[in-house]
């Protein structure tokens, strides 16, 4: 434990009555940048809210550095913190926001000074030092939220959603740029976000919530192809999950009955024993559309939609509606009866669970 | 434009063959019929009346000043413009501070007692100031709980003069005019986004780090309107200095007051007036001033 | 969220501005009780006779009588002004100029007793109107103001394609206006009215220089008897009064929240 910059232990919160956090284990290690996905309601929020001291948890404890923070009030625990909104201060200068916290620390004004200085000179906002909030665009705000978060030098910086109020180009230069600030000065990061792609793209890694726990937490390449179960299988794009039943092994190929009756022989090159029954998590263009045969989920096209670089099909099938891709050069047209079959490079294989 | 559209399906229905001109022309002189009546009332009954007193105040033959020279030259009337101000000022200090910690409780309040608490601040405006001011000469009076409690704690023997003094009427005053001041800030403290709070804390400033270096000054604006409204309210108000002041502590209102209704002399009475009319008038001004200056820049974009 | 835990003190001081804002309010209440021909608290005894006395003063009754013909009727002309002027101010916007809307705050700006002795040289005598007339006039006036600000509020959360299409599909924009916007804006409308009603009933700048011998308003008599005679009967009339007010604010608190109407 004591290598890890910020752990939780087996923390529990409530909000009221209702339990929020159901027992939270994390580690993040030094200078590690550790996501938060998942959606509304999952406990991200509130993760962040214990890290920061505005809540308490019921019971677990909280260490940064060493440090048990569990019963220490917000303002002692030297957090720095991007809010969603930015929270900028709008009756004080952009310097005088990002001296804010050193002001609290007594930090002598010559020194405030030459750092405010060189940060917001950082953050390439140096000619903004007298302007107020009110007169920046929302990048500068954000500039100047991550500059008064990193200029108190904290063990431990927080982001909460920080990007969701900025366009979408916005977001990705300013997703690269927090990512630097945040590798160059090794600050150990916890970030918050609903967004899977900000997530994958910025973390080190990711944990992915669901209803108060941590379902999943890896690097995003093994979030990608190797999620633990369906519901991270179906947050990281694998939008099939069909249920499969182990009626024969013969070594390496193993043959397999879906819903319907139709026979699949799987030839996985897996380590380990795979169950009787399980799932195969499959991505749209882990289908490919060909005609009805043996070895093909037989199904019937409904509904094309244009993708760009590939037609997505709604197909249906004994097993449900399926989602499959299928490249240009092949247009099966709406109401024709087709075959699905599974192509592993875009599948995975998950416990089985009903739906 | 909606009335353009609104007059055309009118008139495809009908006989009526407006030119589409005259359409457009109604179009553009409806809206001001309808705000015509209640502009012209206004007009009527209260800017050509009041800018008549105005007038007539410098309507004296012997000169456009003589009216003031006359005013300015009793040292009684200097006395009382003096006092009046001393009386407002005094007052709108006592309603800024109680406004302030009522108003600090209510907006930090659950929704449920924010709500009781609202109806408690705001009960004392709706009911008359002859009562507000009555109730506090049954409060100060001889009889009054003040004095009663007084001399059962053996502190006094014999009944305080309470009523008819300055601070009398600087009470009933604040008494007065605390809930709008209340009203005021509430309003201001409730937009202050708790984020901001959040993050001057995480920052690392104390609970009172906070409300010093981000609640009070967010509150300026506020504060700023709430003394206005209570310091013109003060100078303009004739009941409660006349019932708890009485004679001696008279002010502009109760002056005004005496030289129309009971000396007839309506020159002093409009100079009155017009002085009133002027300290308001730069009090509103100097407010509109130091509001922008206390928001614009936050606001501005 | 966005509740602060407050110090012990700042929670006091709450506590004690609370205490004195809703103090003299008990103070009256007890004394209009008490047996005694003093004001006294806490009450000596228990009567209802000061209540009686109130009854028994025929002038009392007839300036309630006054002041309610006077309320009613500047409540009703305030708010025909008022409603017209909401209206067109919520509605087009781009006919008439933002600023505009301010002009009707004016008698927020001028003090009421600058205000009353003005409409008493104007209205009484330079036009020798009566004095019922010229004070339901002057209330109005005074009641303007709410009426525009409150219909202002509830105009402006009112969304006018909900009037055009219902004009798009055939209906008359008159009668557009009387079955779709009046019923949307009822709210504001009935907050409108208590307010000035209020603001009304209580008015006595206005009624000071415009009442005179044999016609007079509630608060004016009022006043008069603090002056001369100061027992227990004022209390009473000031208990019935906040009744009054009472009931009339829980009429408001119903419709559409007191908190919404006073911001």
């Amino acid at each position: 434990m004591a290598d890890h910059a910020v752990t939780l232990d087996n923390v529990v919160a409530h909000y009221g009555r209702t339990q929020v956090l159901h027992g939270l284990n994390l580690s993040v290690g030094e200078g590690e940048l550790v996501s938060l996905l998942g959606a509304s309601g999952c406990g991200k929020t509130t993760t962040l809210r214990l890290l920061a001291g505005f809540i308490q948890p019921t019971s677990g404890a909280i260490t940064v550095a060493g440090r048990d923070i569990t019963d220490l009030p917000p303002h002692k625990r030297d957090a720095g913190i991007v809010f969603q909104n930015y929270a900028l201060f709008p009756h004080l200068t952009v310097a005088d926001n990002v001296g804010f916290g050193l002001k609290q620390r007594r930090v002598p004004v010559a020194e405030r000074e030459a750092r405010v200085k060189a940060m917001l000179a950082r953050v390439g906002l140096a000619d903004y030092a007298d302007r107020l909030p009110a007169a920046l665009s929302g990048g500068q705000r954000q500039r100047v939220a991550l500059a008064r978060a990193l200029v108190i030098d904290p063990p431990l910086l927080m982001f909460d959603e920080p990007l969701s109020n900025l366009d979408a180009k916005l977001r990705i230069d300013m997703r690269v740029e927090i990512r630097e600030l945040q590798r160059a000065n090794r600050r150990t990061a916890i970030y918050v976000t609903h967004d899977q792609e900000e997530a994958f793209s910025i973390s080190d890694r990711v944990a992915i919530m669901h209803a108060g726990r941590i379902v999943q937490l890896d690097t995003p390449e093994v979030l990608y192809t190797r999620p633990v179960n369906a519901f991270v299988a179906r947050f990281v794009g694998f939008d099939n999950l069909l249920p499969m039943t182990v009626i024969a092994r013969d070594g390496d190929a193993v043959t397999v009955e879906t819903v319907g009756g139709t026979l699949l022989t799987l030839s996985l090159g897996m380590t380990g024993p795979l169950p009787d029954r399980f799932l195969v998590g499959a991505r749209p263009e882990g289908l490919e559309i060909v005609s009805a045969g043996p070895e093909t989920i037989p199904g019937k096209t409904h509904t094309r939609s244009y993708l760009g670089r590939a037609y997505q099909y709604k197909v249906d099938t004994a097993l449900g509606v399926l989602t499959a891709n299928a490249p240009l050069a092949h247009d099966h047209g709406q109401d024709s009866a087709v075959g699905l079959r599974l192509n592993f490079e875009h599948c995975c294989i998950l416990p089985y669970e009903e739906n | 434009m909606p009335t353009g559209k609104a007059a055309g399906t009118r008139c495809s229905g009908s006989n009526l063959s407006h030119s589409p001109s005259i359409i457009r022309r109604l179009s553009v002189i409806g809206p001001w019929v309808l705000v015509l009546p209640a502009s012209l009332a206004l007009l009527l009954l209260l800017v050509l009346p009041v800018a008549g007193t105005l007038m007539e105040s410098f309507g004296n033959p012997k000169g456009i000043w003589e009216n003031y020279r006359l005013f300015f030259s009793s040292s009684y009337n200097r006395a009382v413009l003096i006092r009046s101000f001393w009386i407002a000022l005094q007052a709108t200090a006592v309603s800024l501070v109680a406004g302030f910690f009522g108003a600090y409780m209510i907006a930090n309040s659950r929704p449920g007692l924010k709500r009781v608490l609202l109806i408690v601040s705001v009960f004392p405006l709706l009911t008359g100031v002859v009562v507000r001011s009555f109730s506090w000469m049954a409060i100060l009076g001889r009889n009054g709980i003040v004095n009663t409690a007084l001399i059962q704690l053996g502190l006094i023997d014999q009944p305080l003069s309470l009523l008819f003094t300055q601070g009398a009427v600087i009470v009933g005053l604040a008494y007065l005019f605390t809930p709008l001041m209340i009203l005021s800030l509430v309003g201001v403290l409730e937009t202050i986004e708790d984020d901001l709070y959040l993050a001057a804390e995480s920052l690392g400033a104390s609970p009172f780090g906070v409300f010093r270096q981000v609640t009070l000054p967010l509150a300026v604006p506020g504060m700023i309107v709430g003394s206005v409204l209570v310091f013109t309210g003060s100078l303009a108000t004739f009941v409660t200095p006349r019932l708890l002041g009485g004679e001696p502590q008279m002010t502009l209102a109760t002056l005004l007051y005496q030289k129309a209704m009971i000396s007839f002399d309506w020159e002093a009475a409009n100079t009155i007036a017009a002085i009133m009319m002027a300290v308001t008038i730069l009090c509103v001004f100097l407010m509109g001033w130091l509001v922008r200056r206390a928001t614009s820049a936050r606001v501005a974009q | 969220m966005n509740r602060r835990k407050l110090h012990p003190l700042m929670q006091l001081a709450g506590w004690l501005v609370m205490l004195f804002l809703i103090g003299p309010v008990v103070i009256v209440l007890g004394t209009s009780v008490s047996d005694t021909t003093y004001l006294a608290f806490p009450p000596k005894g228990l009567t209802l006779r000061w209540f009686e006395n109130v009854f028994a003063q025929d002038s009392f009754l007839s300036t309630f009588a006054i002041s309610m013909q006077v309320a009613a009727g500047g409540t009703l002309l305030a708010l025909v002004l008022g409603l017209a002027a909401a209206y067109a101010l919520a509605r087009y916007r781009t006919t008439i100029p933002a600023w505009y809307g301010s002009v009707f705050f004016l008698p927020f700006f001028i003090p009421e007793i600058v205000f009353g002795f003005s409409l008493l040289k104007t209205l009484i005598v330079l036009f020798e109107l009566p004095v019922m007339p010229s004070l339901i006039l002057g209330h109005a006036i005074l009641c303007l103001p709410y009426m525009v600000r409150v219909i202002g509020a509830s105009l402006a959360s009112f969304d006018f394609s909900i009037k055009e299409a219902a004009v798009s599909l055939g209906m008359h924009p008159v009668r557009a206006f009387w079955t779709i916007v009046l019923p949307n804006i009822r709210s504001g409308m009935i907050a409108g009215v208590v307010l000035a009603f209020i603001t009304s009933l209580n008015d006595m700048a206005v009624a000071l220089f415009l009442t005179g011998p044999g016609i007079s308003t509630l608060p004016i008599e009022v006043f008069t008897y603090v002056e001369q005679f100061f027992d227990p009967t004022v209390s009473a009339v000031s208990v019935l009064l906040m009744a009054v007010t009472t009931i009339v604010m829980i009429l408001i608190e119903r419709s559409l929240g007191l908190s919404k109407t006073i911001k």
